[in-house]
């Protein structure tokens, strides 16, 4: 797998009693392209209208940066198609559009296309970098006022950082705290301040902290809907998934050579290949009775792994859980849990299953839950890379 | 004098929780606390009691008291175990 990683990820808020929003973010991956699109759409006022146009406006943007057509043409028609308010009589919505694209991860260069957003702040590690946009005006005809669109093209290496959000985010805090609210230097030094204590935060702690400070300087009841994405470029945090005893008992030392090598965090799933892994590094495994819940046996802790869980019924209750999206937050402190908040937490998740039939489950007593472990592999990395795009890996031993 | 506590393990392995084990993890509700108290409770993984299933006749979950391994544990059955280790 990759040695840099192209991290995308955001947080949002809605203003205050509103149950939709009227910012939009999309993203999506085309691997096989090398091509990452992310679209931010802010629409005029707020709630369900204010969804439709940045609905609307964001996935015209998509679509169109897919497209070879022009960025000129492409922002016009968006402009001409989005409906008129009844009340301010104008067709309104801003946008910021990243696109991002690397023919190798050696060169990652991003198209990035400005209408009216606050400005998209980069950062190379704790280093605030400009760069030099194109004003393009648009003159359009319908136009209710000037309409200039900024183009520019920036290239991203390793610690590089963009970080883009709605005014939301610029003006949180407006008469409350601040007097013309957080505004982007504000932003900027409040992000400077986060990453240098956190050089490698990930895009979505630095989005939910980004939203979550705006909200408070609100005052915990957001008066706009607050949006935030980040780019950025950094090496891969490593997880590896570790189940079921190897078919041979010759391949148990390569396994525990495997995972005592292994650059990254490291969960052992399943009673009997924990005892094979505690045996091969002379340590012992204790079954930590703190953390359990009905659906879920205990975890153990096991010196040298991140963690060591039991194996069939967490592995079946992650892979729903992943299934669902169920945020870690909701769950119980059991052991699903430690073991979601360990895959959020990485980019790419290797998985190493043994094939070794276990004839403690052979009895009909026992639920149908406790399936076929390939197949629940299956579902986790299907689940893992669907709702969360993350790179997997998988090998039988 | 000051009496050995009794060393309890209970079975955490797949088999054994979802077979009643896991009403026995609750064992910090029904145990009386002076019971409690004489015990070093600990989970474990997988005891073998399932493998030797057939020669012995003794079905999920085990339990292990003082080293000595018991099958079909309910917990009731937990509490009379407990109490006749206890008077040993």
């Amino acid at each position: 797998m990759n040695d840099i990683f192209i991290d995308v990820d955001f947080a949002q808020i809605y203003k205050n009693g509103q149950k939709i929003g009227g910012d939009v973010f999309l993203q999506s991956r085309n691997p096989l392209g090398n091509q990452i699109v992310c679209t931010l759409s802010d629409g005029l006022g707020s709630g369900v209208k204010a969804n439709v146009l940045a609905t609307l406006t964001a996935h015209m943007a998509h679509k169109l940066s897919f497209s070879p057509m022009n960025l000129v043409r492409s922002a016009k028609i968006i402009m001409d198609t989005l409906p008129v308010c009844k009340e301010r009589k104008i067709s309104y919505s801003t946008f910021t559009i990243a696109d991002v694209r690397y023919p190798s991860f050696e060169d990652i260069e991003v198209q990035l296309i400005e209408y009216d957003n606050p400005p998209v702040l980069r950062f190379n590690g704790i280093q605030p970098v400009e760069w030099e946009r194109n004003r393009i005006e648009l003159d359009r005809e319908g136009a209710f006022k000037e309409e200039v669109v900024f183009q520019s093209q920036v290239r991203l290496s390793v610690g590089d950082r963009l970080v883009m959000f709605t005014d939301g985010v610029t003006q949180s805090g407006m008469g409350i705290s601040l007097p013309l609210g957080w505004r982007g230097g504000g932003v900027r030094q409040f992000i400077l301040d986060t990453v240098a204590v956190q050089p490698t935060i990930s895009s979505h702690d630095l989005s939910q902290a980004i939203v979550r400070k705006a909200y408070s300087l609100d005052g915990l009841a957001s008066r706009d809907d607050i949006t935030c994405a980040v780019v950025s470029v950094r090496r891969p945090r490593r997880t590896l998934v570790v189940t079921g005893p190897p078919f041979t008992e010759e391949g148990d030392e390569a396994l525990g050579e495997r995972v005592k090598t292994f650059e990254g965090r490291k969960i052992v799933s399943g009673g009997t290949t924990a005892l094979i892994v505690a045996r091969l590094f002379g340590k012992k495994v204790k079954v930590d009775l703190s953390s359990w819940s009905p659906e879920v046996p205990p975890s153990s802790t096991l010196e040298g792994v991140d963690l060591v869980t039991e194996g069939m019924l967490t592995l079946s209750k992650v892979a729903s859980v992943l299934e669902k999206k169920t945020p870690s937050s909701a769950l119980p402190n059991d052991a699903v849990r430690k073991f979601l908040t360990i895959l959020m937490e990485s980019d790419q998740v290797s998985f190493i299953v043994g094939t070794k039939i276990n004839e403690a489950h052979q009895d009909p007593n026992i639920p149908v839950e406790i399936g076929i472990r390939r197949t629940i592999v299956g579902r986790i990395r299907n689940a893992l890379e669907k709702n969360y795009l993350k790179d997997t890996s998988l090998e039988y031993v | 004098m000051k009496r050995e506590k009794i060393q309890v393990r209970i079975c955490v392995g797949t088999a054994c929780f979802v077979q009643g084990g896991a009403d026995l993890l609750l064992y910090g509700d029904f145990l009386n606390p002076d019971m409690l108290g004489e015990c070093e409770i600990e989970g474990t993984s997988c005891l073998g009691g399932c493998k030797q299933a057939e020669s012995t006749g003794l079905k999920a979950p085990f339990v292990e008291i003082n080293g000595k391994i018991y099958g079909s544990v309910t917990q009731e059955r937990f509490i009379q175990l407990l109490g006749e280790a206890m008077h040993a």
